[in-house]
Protein backbone atom coordinates (compact mmCIF):
# COMPACT_ATOMS: atom_id res chain seq x y z
CA UNK A 1 0.00 0.00 0.00
CA UNK A 2 2.73 2.40 1.08
CA UNK A 3 4.54 1.44 -2.08
CA UNK A 4 1.58 2.17 -4.36
CA UNK A 5 1.18 5.53 -2.63
CA UNK A 6 4.86 6.32 -3.22
CA UNK A 7 4.54 5.42 -6.90
CA UNK A 8 1.36 7.54 -7.17
CA UNK A 9 3.12 10.54 -5.62
CA UNK A 10 6.09 10.11 -7.93
CA UNK A 11 3.76 9.76 -10.91
CA UNK A 12 1.94 12.96 -9.97
CA UNK A 13 5.11 15.08 -9.88
CA UNK A 14 4.66 16.50 -13.43
CA UNK A 15 1.29 17.98 -12.40
CA UNK A 16 2.56 20.05 -9.52
CA UNK A 17 6.35 20.12 -9.88
CA UNK A 18 8.41 22.81 -11.56
CA UNK A 19 10.26 22.19 -14.82
CA UNK A 20 13.52 21.95 -12.90
CA UNK A 21 12.07 19.32 -10.60
CA UNK A 22 10.77 17.29 -13.53
CA UNK A 23 14.15 17.42 -15.25
CA UNK A 24 15.88 16.42 -12.06
CA UNK A 25 13.30 13.64 -11.72
CA UNK A 26 14.02 12.24 -15.18
CA UNK A 27 17.73 12.09 -14.46
CA UNK A 28 17.24 10.58 -11.02
CA UNK A 29 14.74 7.96 -12.23
CA UNK A 30 16.96 6.93 -15.13
CA UNK A 31 19.93 6.61 -12.74
CA UNK A 32 17.73 4.48 -10.49
CA UNK A 33 16.93 2.23 -13.47
CA UNK A 34 20.66 1.91 -14.15
CA UNK A 35 21.40 1.11 -10.51
CA UNK A 36 18.58 -1.44 -10.47
CA UNK A 37 19.83 -2.97 -13.72
CA UNK A 38 23.35 -3.22 -12.30
CA UNK A 39 21.81 -4.83 -9.23
CA UNK A 40 20.83 -7.90 -11.28
CA UNK A 41 24.38 -8.75 -12.35
CA UNK A 42 26.33 -7.01 -9.57
CA UNK A 43 24.02 -7.39 -6.59
CA UNK A 44 22.42 -10.78 -7.24
CA UNK A 45 24.93 -12.69 -9.36
CA UNK A 46 27.86 -10.98 -7.63
CA UNK A 47 29.65 -9.92 -10.80
CA UNK A 48 30.75 -6.28 -10.45
CA UNK A 49 30.16 -5.17 -14.01
CA UNK A 50 31.83 -2.05 -15.40
CA UNK A 51 30.33 -2.88 -18.77
CA UNK A 52 26.84 -1.58 -18.10
CA UNK A 53 27.70 1.85 -19.53
CA UNK A 54 28.26 0.01 -22.83
CA UNK A 55 24.69 -1.26 -22.70
CA UNK A 56 23.55 2.26 -21.90
CA UNK A 57 25.48 3.57 -24.92
CA UNK A 58 24.11 0.83 -27.19
CA UNK A 59 20.59 1.75 -26.08
CA UNK A 60 21.27 5.42 -26.81
CA UNK A 61 22.69 4.64 -30.23
CA UNK A 62 19.92 2.17 -30.97
CA UNK A 63 17.33 4.92 -30.55
CA UNK A 64 19.47 7.56 -32.28
CA UNK A 65 20.23 5.42 -35.34
CA UNK A 66 16.65 4.18 -35.64
CA UNK A 67 15.17 7.67 -35.40
CA UNK A 68 17.79 9.89 -37.06
CA UNK A 69 18.97 7.54 -39.80
CA UNK A 70 16.04 5.24 -40.45
CA UNK A 71 13.14 7.54 -39.48
CA UNK A 72 11.64 4.84 -37.28
CA UNK A 73 9.35 5.66 -34.34
CA UNK A 74 10.80 5.94 -30.81
CA UNK A 75 9.36 2.59 -29.72
CA UNK A 76 11.13 0.83 -32.58
CA UNK A 77 14.37 2.53 -31.55
CA UNK A 78 14.02 1.35 -27.96
CA UNK A 79 13.46 -2.23 -29.13
CA UNK A 80 16.44 -1.99 -31.47
CA UNK A 81 18.67 -0.64 -28.68
CA UNK A 82 17.51 -3.30 -26.22
CA UNK A 83 18.12 -6.02 -28.81
CA UNK A 84 21.63 -4.67 -29.46
CA UNK A 85 22.34 -4.76 -25.72
CA UNK A 86 20.99 -8.29 -25.32
CA UNK A 87 23.04 -9.62 -28.22
CA UNK A 88 26.13 -7.82 -26.96
CA UNK A 89 25.56 -9.21 -23.45
CA UNK A 90 25.49 -12.77 -24.76
CA UNK A 91 28.46 -12.36 -27.13
CA UNK A 92 30.70 -10.61 -24.63
CA UNK A 93 29.25 -12.35 -21.57
CA UNK A 94 30.24 -15.85 -22.60
CA UNK A 95 33.96 -15.06 -22.57
CA UNK A 96 34.18 -12.43 -19.80
CA UNK A 97 31.79 -14.11 -17.36
CA UNK A 98 34.37 -16.87 -17.03
CA UNK A 99 36.52 -14.38 -15.16
CA UNK A 100 35.81 -13.81 -11.50
CA UNK A 101 36.21 -10.99 -9.02
CA UNK A 102 38.64 -8.25 -9.98
CA UNK A 103 39.44 -9.88 -13.29
CA UNK A 104 35.84 -9.61 -14.45
CA UNK A 105 35.69 -5.97 -13.34
CA UNK A 106 38.89 -5.11 -15.22
CA UNK A 107 37.83 -6.92 -18.38
CA UNK A 108 34.51 -5.08 -18.46
CA UNK A 109 36.21 -1.78 -17.61
CA UNK A 110 37.87 -1.78 -21.02
CA UNK A 111 34.63 -2.39 -22.92
CA UNK A 112 33.34 1.19 -22.83
CA UNK A 113 36.62 2.59 -24.22
CA UNK A 114 36.69 0.04 -26.99
CA UNK A 115 33.06 0.61 -27.86
CA UNK A 116 33.50 4.39 -28.02
CA UNK A 117 36.44 3.92 -30.36
CA UNK A 118 34.48 1.55 -32.59
CA UNK A 119 31.40 3.76 -32.77
CA UNK A 120 33.56 6.79 -33.62
CA UNK A 121 34.42 5.05 -36.87
CA UNK A 122 30.96 3.89 -37.90
CA UNK A 123 29.32 6.12 -40.48
CA UNK A 124 25.82 4.98 -39.58
CA UNK A 125 26.44 6.16 -36.00
CA UNK A 126 27.68 9.58 -37.10
CA UNK A 127 31.34 8.80 -36.40
CA UNK A 128 32.83 10.96 -33.65
CA UNK A 129 30.46 13.86 -34.35
CA UNK A 130 27.43 12.05 -32.98
CA UNK A 131 23.78 12.08 -34.00
CA UNK A 132 21.00 14.60 -33.60
CA UNK A 133 17.55 13.20 -32.89
CA UNK A 134 14.23 14.82 -33.82
CA UNK A 135 13.33 16.95 -30.78
CA UNK A 136 10.29 16.23 -28.63
CA UNK A 137 9.58 18.90 -26.07
CA UNK A 138 7.51 16.94 -23.60
CA UNK A 139 9.30 16.48 -20.29
CA UNK A 140 6.27 15.06 -18.43
CA UNK A 141 6.14 12.23 -20.98
CA UNK A 142 9.84 11.44 -20.51
CA UNK A 143 9.33 11.58 -16.78
CA UNK A 144 6.46 9.10 -16.81
CA UNK A 145 8.33 6.81 -19.20
CA UNK A 146 11.33 6.79 -16.87
CA UNK A 147 9.12 6.05 -13.90
CA UNK A 148 7.40 3.23 -15.77
CA UNK A 149 10.79 1.74 -16.66
CA UNK A 150 11.92 1.94 -13.04
CA UNK A 151 8.77 0.15 -11.90
CA UNK A 152 9.40 -2.56 -14.51
CA UNK A 153 13.03 -2.95 -13.44
CA UNK A 154 12.04 -3.16 -9.79
CA UNK A 155 9.29 -5.71 -10.51
CA UNK A 156 11.87 -7.79 -12.37
CA UNK A 157 14.21 -7.71 -9.37
CA UNK A 158 11.30 -8.55 -7.08
CA UNK A 159 10.57 -11.55 -9.29
CA UNK A 160 14.23 -12.56 -8.89
CA UNK A 161 13.84 -12.78 -5.13
CA UNK A 162 10.94 -15.21 -5.51
CA UNK A 163 12.10 -17.33 -8.41
CA UNK A 164 14.31 -20.31 -9.05
CA UNK A 165 16.38 -18.17 -11.40
CA UNK A 166 17.09 -15.53 -8.75
CA UNK A 167 17.88 -18.23 -6.20
CA UNK A 168 20.39 -19.70 -8.64
CA UNK A 169 22.02 -16.29 -9.11
CA UNK A 170 22.36 -15.83 -5.37
CA UNK A 171 23.91 -19.30 -5.12
CA UNK A 172 26.41 -18.29 -7.82
CA UNK A 173 27.25 -15.11 -5.92
CA UNK A 174 27.77 -16.99 -2.68
CA UNK A 175 29.83 -19.84 -4.12
CA UNK A 176 29.96 -20.49 -7.82
CA UNK A 177 31.64 -23.89 -7.80
CA UNK A 178 29.27 -25.04 -5.08
CA UNK A 179 26.32 -23.89 -7.17
CA UNK A 180 27.57 -25.78 -10.24
CA UNK A 181 27.98 -29.12 -8.46
CA UNK A 182 24.46 -28.73 -7.09
CA UNK A 183 23.00 -28.47 -10.57
CA UNK A 184 22.94 -24.73 -11.32
CA UNK A 185 23.71 -24.03 -14.98
CA UNK A 186 26.06 -21.23 -14.04
CA UNK A 187 27.05 -20.12 -17.56
CA UNK A 188 23.43 -19.79 -18.69
CA UNK A 189 22.31 -18.05 -15.51
CA UNK A 190 25.13 -15.52 -15.52
CA UNK A 191 24.63 -14.73 -19.20
CA UNK A 192 20.89 -14.24 -18.81
CA UNK A 193 21.47 -12.02 -15.77
CA UNK A 194 23.98 -9.98 -17.76
CA UNK A 195 21.46 -9.63 -20.60
CA UNK A 196 18.62 -8.55 -18.27
CA UNK A 197 20.95 -6.04 -16.70
CA UNK A 198 21.94 -4.85 -20.17
CA UNK A 199 18.41 -4.49 -21.48
CA UNK A 200 17.38 -2.19 -18.63
CA UNK A 201 20.52 -0.10 -19.06
CA UNK A 202 19.83 0.13 -22.78
CA UNK A 203 16.22 1.22 -22.29
CA UNK A 204 17.38 3.93 -19.88
CA UNK A 205 19.98 5.05 -22.42
CA UNK A 206 17.38 5.12 -25.17
CA UNK A 207 14.98 7.31 -23.21
CA UNK A 208 17.85 9.61 -22.24
CA UNK A 209 19.02 9.93 -25.86
CA UNK A 210 15.58 10.95 -27.12
CA UNK A 211 15.20 13.35 -24.21
CA UNK A 212 18.49 15.21 -24.73
CA UNK A 213 18.15 14.86 -28.57
CA UNK A 214 21.89 14.58 -29.10
CA UNK A 215 24.47 11.88 -28.48
CA UNK A 216 28.15 11.40 -29.20
CA UNK A 217 30.50 8.51 -28.36
CA UNK A 218 32.05 10.33 -25.39
CA UNK A 219 28.81 10.86 -23.52
CA UNK A 220 27.12 7.62 -24.56
CA UNK A 221 29.95 5.32 -23.42
CA UNK A 222 30.88 7.15 -20.24
CA UNK A 223 32.58 4.94 -17.65
CA UNK A 224 31.79 7.58 -15.03
CA UNK A 225 28.14 6.70 -15.40
CA UNK A 226 28.98 3.09 -14.61
CA UNK A 227 30.81 4.14 -11.47
CA UNK A 228 27.75 6.17 -10.49
CA UNK A 229 25.36 3.26 -10.83
CA UNK A 230 27.62 1.04 -8.76
CA UNK A 231 27.96 3.67 -6.03
CA UNK A 232 24.20 4.14 -5.96
CA UNK A 233 23.41 0.43 -5.88
CA UNK A 234 26.01 -0.25 -3.22
CA UNK A 235 24.97 2.79 -1.17
CA UNK A 236 21.38 1.60 -1.13
CA UNK A 237 22.13 -2.08 -0.67
CA UNK A 238 23.11 -4.46 -3.47
CA UNK A 239 21.15 -7.67 -3.73
CA UNK A 240 17.98 -6.11 -2.30
CA UNK A 241 14.80 -5.08 -4.12
CA UNK A 242 14.58 -1.42 -3.12
CA UNK A 243 18.14 -0.65 -2.03
CA UNK A 244 19.42 0.54 -5.43
CA UNK A 245 16.30 2.67 -6.00
CA UNK A 246 16.57 4.35 -2.62
CA UNK A 247 20.32 4.75 -3.08
CA UNK A 248 19.96 6.32 -6.52
CA UNK A 249 17.17 8.72 -5.56
CA UNK A 250 18.78 9.84 -2.30
CA UNK A 251 22.27 10.28 -3.81
CA UNK A 252 20.84 12.13 -6.82
CA UNK A 253 19.00 14.49 -4.49
CA UNK A 254 22.08 14.97 -2.36
CA UNK A 255 24.32 15.63 -5.33
CA UNK A 256 21.79 18.08 -6.79
CA UNK A 257 21.49 19.88 -3.48
CA UNK A 258 25.24 20.12 -3.04
CA UNK A 259 25.89 21.37 -6.54
CA UNK A 260 23.23 24.07 -6.28
CA UNK A 261 24.35 25.23 -2.82
CA UNK A 262 28.13 25.11 -2.93
CA UNK A 263 28.81 24.46 -6.63
CA UNK A 264 32.54 23.90 -7.05
CA UNK A 265 33.07 21.89 -3.90
CA UNK A 266 30.08 19.64 -4.59
CA UNK A 267 32.20 16.84 -6.00
CA UNK A 268 34.36 16.84 -2.91
CA UNK A 269 31.40 16.68 -0.55
CA UNK A 270 29.85 13.93 -2.61
CA UNK A 271 33.07 11.99 -2.26
CA UNK A 272 33.08 12.48 1.50
CA UNK A 273 29.50 11.20 1.74
CA UNK A 274 30.40 8.09 -0.22
CA UNK A 275 33.48 7.39 1.88
CA UNK A 276 31.56 7.83 5.14
CA UNK A 277 28.79 5.60 3.81
CA UNK A 278 31.24 2.85 2.93
CA UNK A 279 32.79 3.01 6.39
CA UNK A 280 29.67 3.15 8.57
CA UNK A 281 27.24 1.16 6.42
CA UNK A 282 29.20 -1.18 4.17
CA UNK A 283 26.16 -3.28 3.32
CA UNK A 284 24.02 -0.34 2.23
CA UNK A 285 20.96 1.51 3.46
CA UNK A 286 18.77 -1.57 3.17
CA UNK A 287 20.89 -3.36 5.76
CA UNK A 288 20.84 -0.30 8.05
CA UNK A 289 17.04 -0.23 7.96
CA UNK A 290 16.88 -3.93 8.73
CA UNK A 291 19.40 -4.04 11.55
CA UNK A 292 19.23 -0.57 13.10
CA UNK A 293 15.97 -1.38 14.82
CA UNK A 294 17.42 -4.17 16.90
CA UNK A 295 21.01 -2.97 17.23
CA UNK A 296 20.65 0.83 17.44
CA UNK A 297 23.79 2.97 17.19
CA UNK A 298 25.88 -0.07 18.01
CA UNK A 299 25.34 -1.03 14.36
CA UNK A 300 27.52 1.83 13.10
CA UNK A 301 30.07 1.38 15.86
CA UNK A 302 30.52 -2.27 14.93
CA UNK A 303 30.92 -1.49 11.26
CA UNK A 304 33.62 1.06 12.04
CA UNK A 305 35.35 -1.42 14.32
CA UNK A 306 35.26 -4.18 11.70
CA UNK A 307 37.25 -1.96 9.33
CA UNK A 308 40.07 -1.83 11.90
CA UNK A 309 40.78 1.80 11.00
CA UNK B 1 26.01 -56.06 -9.27
CA UNK B 2 26.19 -53.40 -11.92
CA UNK B 3 28.50 -50.44 -11.94
CA UNK B 4 27.08 -46.99 -11.18
CA UNK B 5 30.36 -45.31 -11.91
CA UNK B 6 33.15 -46.61 -14.03
CA UNK B 7 36.45 -44.77 -13.92
CA UNK B 8 38.56 -45.88 -16.84
CA UNK B 9 42.27 -45.01 -17.15
CA UNK B 10 41.78 -41.50 -15.82
CA UNK B 11 44.82 -39.23 -15.63
CA UNK B 12 45.01 -35.61 -14.50
CA UNK B 13 48.16 -33.52 -14.74
CA UNK B 14 48.78 -30.14 -13.16
CA UNK B 15 51.69 -28.59 -15.00
CA UNK B 16 54.39 -31.18 -14.34
CA UNK B 17 52.65 -32.97 -11.50
CA UNK B 18 50.58 -36.05 -12.19
CA UNK B 19 47.87 -35.86 -9.50
CA UNK B 20 45.88 -38.84 -10.74
CA UNK B 21 47.78 -41.40 -12.78
CA UNK B 22 45.92 -43.89 -14.98
CA UNK B 23 43.37 -44.84 -12.32
CA UNK B 24 40.56 -47.31 -13.07
CA UNK B 25 37.89 -48.62 -10.73
CA UNK B 26 34.16 -49.16 -10.43
CA UNK B 27 31.62 -47.97 -7.90
CA UNK B 28 28.97 -50.68 -7.75
CA UNK B 29 25.26 -50.10 -7.24
CA UNK B 30 24.41 -49.81 -3.56
CA UNK B 31 27.91 -50.24 -2.22
CA UNK B 32 30.04 -48.08 0.05
CA UNK B 33 33.50 -47.79 -1.46
CA UNK B 34 36.19 -46.32 0.77
CA UNK B 35 38.97 -44.29 -0.83
CA UNK B 36 42.07 -43.77 1.28
CA UNK B 37 45.61 -42.61 0.78
CA UNK B 38 48.22 -40.29 2.28
CA UNK B 39 48.00 -36.51 1.86
CA UNK B 40 48.48 -35.47 -1.73
CA UNK B 41 47.56 -38.91 -3.06
CA UNK B 42 45.02 -37.39 -5.47
CA UNK B 43 41.83 -38.34 -3.63
CA UNK B 44 40.13 -34.95 -3.79
CA UNK B 45 41.29 -34.45 -7.36
CA UNK B 46 39.58 -37.71 -8.24
CA UNK B 47 36.34 -36.50 -6.68
CA UNK B 48 36.59 -33.25 -8.66
CA UNK B 49 37.14 -35.22 -11.86
CA UNK B 50 34.02 -37.28 -11.22
CA UNK B 51 31.85 -34.32 -10.20
CA UNK B 52 33.04 -32.27 -13.16
CA UNK B 53 34.75 -29.33 -11.49
CA UNK B 54 37.99 -30.54 -13.10
CA UNK B 55 38.45 -32.17 -16.49
CA UNK B 56 40.73 -35.20 -16.78
CA UNK B 57 43.78 -34.94 -19.05
CA UNK B 58 42.85 -38.35 -20.42
CA UNK B 59 40.60 -41.30 -19.69
CA UNK B 60 36.86 -41.80 -19.50
CA UNK B 61 34.21 -41.71 -16.79
CA UNK B 62 30.95 -43.61 -17.22
CA UNK B 63 27.82 -43.05 -15.16
CA UNK B 64 25.22 -45.82 -15.49
CA UNK B 65 27.03 -46.90 -18.63
CA UNK B 66 27.06 -43.46 -20.31
CA UNK B 67 30.18 -41.38 -20.74
CA UNK B 68 29.86 -38.18 -18.73
CA UNK B 69 33.39 -36.95 -19.15
CA UNK B 70 32.37 -34.16 -21.53
CA UNK B 71 29.38 -32.99 -19.47
CA UNK B 72 29.65 -29.82 -17.35
CA UNK B 73 29.35 -30.14 -13.59
CA UNK B 74 25.72 -29.03 -13.42
CA UNK B 75 24.61 -31.72 -15.90
CA UNK B 76 26.36 -34.39 -13.86
CA UNK B 77 24.64 -33.06 -10.75
CA UNK B 78 21.26 -33.35 -12.46
CA UNK B 79 22.03 -36.91 -13.56
CA UNK B 80 22.49 -37.79 -9.91
CA UNK B 81 26.08 -37.20 -8.81
CA UNK B 82 26.25 -35.36 -5.50
CA UNK B 83 29.44 -34.38 -3.74
CA UNK B 84 30.64 -32.73 -0.56
CA UNK B 85 33.74 -30.56 -0.35
CA UNK B 86 36.66 -31.30 1.93
CA UNK B 87 37.17 -27.57 2.40
CA UNK B 88 33.61 -26.82 3.31
CA UNK B 89 31.97 -24.36 1.01
CA UNK B 90 28.48 -23.45 2.03
CA UNK B 91 26.70 -20.45 0.54
CA UNK B 92 27.88 -18.28 3.45
CA UNK B 93 25.26 -15.52 3.31
CA UNK B 94 22.28 -17.86 2.98
CA UNK B 95 20.43 -19.55 5.80
CA UNK B 96 21.19 -23.19 6.51
CA UNK B 97 17.75 -24.05 5.15
CA UNK B 98 18.28 -22.20 1.87
CA UNK B 99 21.73 -23.75 1.47
CA UNK B 100 20.07 -27.14 1.35
CA UNK B 101 17.10 -25.88 -0.68
CA UNK B 102 19.49 -25.10 -3.56
CA UNK B 103 20.10 -28.85 -3.83
CA UNK B 104 16.39 -29.69 -3.86
CA UNK B 105 15.72 -26.94 -6.39
CA UNK B 106 18.47 -27.75 -8.87
CA UNK B 107 19.56 -31.33 -8.22
CA UNK B 108 18.17 -34.54 -9.71
CA UNK B 109 14.47 -34.07 -10.32
CA UNK B 110 14.93 -30.36 -9.74
CA UNK B 111 13.49 -28.08 -12.37
CA UNK B 112 9.92 -28.88 -11.52
CA UNK B 113 10.28 -28.29 -7.80
CA UNK B 114 8.63 -25.19 -6.40
CA UNK B 115 10.45 -22.91 -3.98
CA UNK B 116 8.22 -23.83 -1.02
CA UNK B 117 8.46 -27.52 -1.84
CA UNK B 118 12.26 -27.25 -2.04
CA UNK B 119 12.41 -25.70 1.42
CA UNK B 120 10.14 -28.44 2.74
CA UNK B 121 12.48 -31.11 1.36
CA UNK B 122 15.46 -29.20 2.73
CA UNK B 123 13.89 -29.22 6.17
CA UNK B 124 13.46 -32.99 6.04
CA UNK B 125 17.06 -33.43 4.94
CA UNK B 126 18.38 -31.22 7.76
CA UNK B 127 16.34 -33.24 10.19
CA UNK B 128 17.96 -36.37 8.78
CA UNK B 129 21.52 -35.14 9.37
CA UNK B 130 20.67 -33.63 12.75
CA UNK B 131 20.75 -29.92 11.95
CA UNK B 132 17.03 -29.31 12.45
CA UNK B 133 17.53 -26.70 15.14
CA UNK B 134 19.94 -24.62 13.04
CA UNK B 135 17.79 -24.02 9.97
CA UNK B 136 17.44 -20.27 10.43
CA UNK B 137 21.11 -19.62 11.13
CA UNK B 138 23.36 -18.20 8.47
CA UNK B 139 25.59 -20.94 7.09
CA UNK B 140 28.80 -19.10 8.01
CA UNK B 141 27.68 -18.99 11.64
CA UNK B 142 27.85 -22.77 11.88
CA UNK B 143 30.86 -24.37 13.53
CA UNK B 144 33.07 -27.00 11.87
CA UNK B 145 31.01 -30.09 12.75
CA UNK B 146 27.81 -28.28 11.77
CA UNK B 147 29.28 -27.40 8.40
CA UNK B 148 30.25 -31.01 7.78
CA UNK B 149 26.64 -32.01 8.35
CA UNK B 150 25.48 -29.15 6.17
CA UNK B 151 27.72 -30.35 3.33
CA UNK B 152 26.09 -33.77 3.60
CA UNK B 153 22.57 -32.34 3.73
CA UNK B 154 23.23 -30.17 0.67
CA UNK B 155 24.45 -33.13 -1.36
CA UNK B 156 21.62 -35.38 -0.15
CA UNK B 157 18.97 -32.79 -1.02
CA UNK B 158 19.95 -33.31 -4.66
CA UNK B 159 18.58 -36.87 -4.37
CA UNK B 160 21.82 -38.26 -5.79
CA UNK B 161 22.24 -41.79 -7.09
CA UNK B 162 25.93 -41.52 -6.34
CA UNK B 163 27.26 -39.63 -3.34
CA UNK B 164 30.90 -38.58 -3.17
CA UNK B 165 31.92 -37.75 0.41
CA UNK B 166 35.21 -35.88 0.64
CA UNK B 167 36.40 -36.21 4.26
CA UNK B 168 33.09 -35.58 5.97
CA UNK B 169 34.47 -36.98 9.23
CA UNK B 170 37.71 -34.99 9.48
CA UNK B 171 37.79 -32.84 12.59
CA UNK B 172 34.81 -34.55 14.22
CA UNK B 173 34.91 -36.22 17.63
CA UNK B 174 34.13 -39.90 18.21
CA UNK B 175 30.42 -39.38 18.87
CA UNK B 176 30.00 -37.16 15.82
CA UNK B 177 31.84 -39.68 13.65
CA UNK B 178 29.44 -42.41 14.79
CA UNK B 179 26.53 -40.13 13.82
CA UNK B 180 27.91 -39.49 10.35
CA UNK B 181 28.62 -43.19 9.81
CA UNK B 182 25.02 -43.88 10.76
CA UNK B 183 23.81 -41.28 8.27
CA UNK B 184 25.94 -42.72 5.45
CA UNK B 185 24.68 -46.22 6.19
CA UNK B 186 21.09 -45.01 6.06
CA UNK B 187 21.76 -43.25 2.78
CA UNK B 188 23.15 -46.45 1.30
CA UNK B 189 20.19 -48.42 2.56
CA UNK B 190 18.02 -46.09 0.53
CA UNK B 191 19.84 -47.28 -2.56
CA UNK B 192 22.52 -44.63 -3.00
CA UNK B 193 26.02 -45.73 -3.98
CA UNK B 194 28.62 -43.96 -1.87
CA UNK B 195 32.28 -43.16 -2.38
CA UNK B 196 33.83 -42.17 0.95
CA UNK B 197 37.19 -40.46 1.19
CA UNK B 198 38.52 -40.61 4.69
CA UNK B 199 41.59 -40.28 6.84
CA UNK B 200 40.03 -41.93 9.87
CA UNK B 201 41.07 -45.52 9.10
CA UNK B 202 39.04 -47.10 11.89
CA UNK B 203 35.85 -45.45 10.71
CA UNK B 204 36.32 -46.34 7.09
CA UNK B 205 37.22 -49.93 7.82
CA UNK B 206 33.90 -50.64 9.48
CA UNK B 207 31.91 -48.55 7.02
CA UNK B 208 33.24 -49.67 3.64
CA UNK B 209 32.28 -52.74 1.67
CA UNK B 210 35.45 -52.36 -0.34
CA UNK B 211 38.54 -50.18 -0.07
CA UNK B 212 40.59 -48.44 -2.71
CA UNK B 213 44.04 -47.02 -1.94
CA UNK B 214 45.75 -44.22 -3.86
CA UNK B 215 49.38 -43.18 -3.43
CA UNK B 216 51.04 -40.47 -5.52
CA UNK B 217 48.05 -40.60 -7.85
CA UNK B 218 48.41 -44.33 -8.50
CA UNK B 219 46.00 -47.04 -7.40
CA UNK B 220 48.05 -49.39 -5.21
CA UNK B 221 45.35 -51.65 -3.78
CA UNK B 222 41.65 -52.46 -4.05
CA UNK B 223 39.36 -54.94 -2.35
CA UNK B 224 38.22 -56.25 1.01
CA UNK B 225 39.01 -53.67 3.74
CA UNK B 226 40.73 -56.10 6.11
CA UNK B 227 42.92 -57.53 3.41
CA UNK B 228 43.78 -54.15 1.87
CA UNK B 229 44.77 -52.63 5.20
CA UNK B 230 47.18 -55.46 5.93
CA UNK B 231 48.67 -55.23 2.45
CA UNK B 232 52.41 -54.57 2.58
CA UNK B 233 52.44 -51.79 -0.06
CA UNK B 234 49.60 -49.97 1.67
CA UNK B 235 51.29 -50.09 5.06
CA UNK B 236 54.50 -48.79 3.50
CA UNK B 237 52.67 -45.94 1.79
CA UNK B 238 51.19 -44.84 5.09
CA UNK B 239 54.04 -45.47 7.51
CA UNK B 240 57.14 -45.41 5.34
CA UNK B 241 59.28 -48.39 4.43
CA UNK B 242 61.55 -48.65 7.42
CA UNK B 243 58.87 -48.74 10.10
CA UNK B 244 56.86 -51.27 8.20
Amino acid sequence: MLLLAAIAVLAAVPWFGSDVLIQFGINALLLAVLAQGWNVIGGYAGYASFGNSVFYGLGSYGVAIAMAQWQLPFGGGLLFGAALAAVFAVLIGIPVLRLRGHYFAIATLALAQVMAAIVSNVKLAGRNVGLVLPPLNNDPLFYELSLLLLVLATLTVYWLTRSRFGFGLIAIRENEEGAAVMGVNTTLYKTVAFAISGVFSALAGGIHAYWVTFIDPESAFDIGLNVKMIIMAVFGGPGTVFGPVVGALSLSALSELLSSEITSLAGLFFGVVVVVAVVVMPRGLADVLRRFRCMGWRYFAENIRSHQL
Amino acid sequence: MTAMLEISHVTRRFEGLVAVDDVSFMLLRGEILGLIGPNGAGKSTLVSLISGTLAPSSGDILFEGRSIVRLPAYRRARLGIGRTFQIMRPFPGLSVLDNVAVGALFGRGGGQVQMSKAREQARAQLDFVGLAKNIDQRADELGGPGRKRLELAKALAMKPKVLLCDEVMAGLNQVEIEDVIEVIRKVRNEGVSVLVIEHVIKAIRSLSDRLLVLNHGVKIAEGDPGRVLSNQTVVEAYLGKRRA
